[in-house]
C-alpha cells in the first residue's frame, strides 16, 4: 500500500495527471478499490489491486518522463535546424 | 512453455473434473500469451537489456509465476494478475529504454548544437570584421536611449525585408554587440518588443511584430544567451513613434525595440 502510494505520488510529481494518462487513471481507480477491499478484509484482492496500481502508476510516470525527454530532443533539434539555417544564410551573403 | 501442452493438460483435467474450472480458461490463456509476447520482444532488444535489465528480469519473474500458476486449478485470476504485472514491467522497460536512448541522443545533439553555435559566432565575427567597422563599433556605444522604460535600443526597419520576420545579416554587428553586452552583464535581462506600422490588418501586424521580435530573440539564444533572460512581446501598430501619414513615419514605426533591465535584472513593466 505504501509502495503504491509512493508510486502514485511520484507519477504526480513528474506531472502525470489522470485526465491525460489512462494508466494513472487506472492506478488511482485500483488504489481506491484496493483500499475498500482492505476494509472488507478481502486481503488477497487488495494485494493484487495494490500491486497492479503500483505498476500502472510507474508506467504512467515513465511515459511522462519519456515524453519529456522527447520534447527536449525536439527543442534541441529545432535549435540545430535554426543554427544550420543561419549558417547557410551567412554563407550566402 | 508451450500453450499446446498446457491446453492438452487442461483438456485431460476437464475430462476428469467436469465442473472444476480449469486454470487455462480463455482469459488467462490469452493474458499469458500476450505477456509472453511482450516479454519476448523486450528480451530480444539489445537496448532494453542494456538500459533496463531490472525491469526485464521482473517481467520475466512475473511471467514465470503466471506460467507456473496456470497449471493449477482455479488460479485463473492469479494467472491474469501476474501476466498483467509482467506486461507492465515489459512496458516500463521499454519506456526506460526510450528515456535512456533519448538521453544519449540529447548528449550528441547538444554537442552538435555547441559546435554550430561556435561556428555561427565565428561566422558573424568574420562577417563583421569584413565590414571593416569593428574597431569603430567597439568605440561607438550601443545605440541606446534612456527612456522611462529603461535602456532601450531600437533595431530599425532596414534590418528586415518587407513583410518578413527573418533578421537580415546586416544586423549581425548589432546583434553581436547585444550578445557581448549581455555576456558582460550576466544579471541583465531583456524584453524584445516588436512594432509595426498601421498598413495591413491588425492581426497580421500583431503577428509580424511578434515574429520579428521572436526572430531577434532566436538569434540571441542561438548565440548563447539563455532564453530565460529574454521576454518577447508583439505590439502590432500600437505605440507609434511617428505619425503613420508618411512613408518615413511608417518606416520609423516598423521596428524592434530591445528594453534592457538594470544591473540587477529588474525590468520595467511591459506596456
Amino acid at each position: 500500500m505504501r509502495l503504491t502510494q509512493q508510486a502514485l505520488e511520484q507519477a504526480s510529481a513528474v506531472g502525470a495527471n489522470a485526465d491525460e494518462s489512462p494508466e494513472l487513471k487506472l492506478a488511482e481507480a485500483k488504489f481506491a478499490r484496493a483500499k475498500s477491499s482492505m476494509a472488507d478484509q478481502s486481503y488477497k484482492n487488495a494485494r493484487m489491486r495494490f500491486e497492479q496500481a503500483e505498476l500502472d502508476a510507474r508506467l504512467a510516470e515513465a511515459q511522462v518522463l519519456t515524453r519529456k525527454s522527447q520534447e527536449q530532443l525536439n527543442v534541441l533539434n529545432a535549435r540545430i535546424t535554426r543554427l544550420r539555417k543561419q549558417l547557410q544564410l551567412g554563407e550566402a551573403q | 512453455m508451450s500453450p499446446m501442452i498446457r491446453g492438452l493438460s487442461c483438456a485431460v483435467l476437464l475430462g476428469t473434473a467436469v465442473l472444476g474450472g480449469c486454470a487455462t480458461h480463455p482469459d488467462s490463456e490469452q493474458a499469458l500469451q500476450q505477456a509472453s509476447n511482450d516479454f519476448q520482444q523486450v528480451k530480444e532488444d539489445a537496448n532494453v537489456l542494456r538500459f533496463a535489465p531490472k525491469d526485464v528480469i521482473r517481467a520475466g519473474e512475473s511471467l514465470a509465476r503466471a506460467d507456473r500458476l496456470s497449471s493449477y486449478w482455479g488460479s485463473g485470476a492469479d494467472v491474469v494478475h501476474y501476466a498483467y504485472l509482467s506486461q507492465r514491467y515489459s512496458a516500463i522497460a521499454r519506456e526506460h529504454t526510450e528515456q535512456a536512448l533519448n538521453q544519449e541522443r540529447g548528449v550528441k545533439l547538444e554537442l552538435e548544437r555547441q559546435r554550430l553555435q561556435l561556428a555561427l559566432r565565428e561566422n558573424k565575427l568574420i562577417s563583421v570584421q569584413q565590414q571593416g567597422k569593428w574597431l569603430e563599433e567597439q568605440i561607438a556605444s550601443l545605440a541606446t536611449t534612456q527612456t522611462d522604460r529603461g535602456l532601450v535600443m531600437t533595431l530599425g526597419d532596414v534590418l528586415f525585408d518587407t513583410g518578413e520576420a527573418e533578421l537580415k545579416n546586416s544586423a549581425n554587428r548589432t546583434v553581436l554587440k547585444i550578445v557581448q553586452f549581455l555576456q558582460l552583464n550576466p544579471k541583465r535581462v531583456v524584453r524584445i518588443e516588436g512594432y509595426a506600422d498601421n498598413t495591413g490588418g491588425e492581426r497580421e501586424n500583431l503577428k509580424l511584430s511578434r515574429d520579428r521580435a521572436q526572430s531577434v530573440a532566436d538569434v540571441l539564444v542561438d548565440l548563447g544567451i539563455d532564453e530565460k533572460r529574454i521576454q518577447v512581446e508583439g505590439y502590432g501598430d500600437q505605440y507609434p513613434v511617428e505619425a503613420n501619414a508618411s512613408e518615413r513615419g511608417r518606416a520609423q514605426n516598423r521596428r524592434v525595440e530591445i528594453v534592457f533591465s538594470d544591473e540587477k535584472g529588474q525590468l520595467g513593466a511591459a506596456r
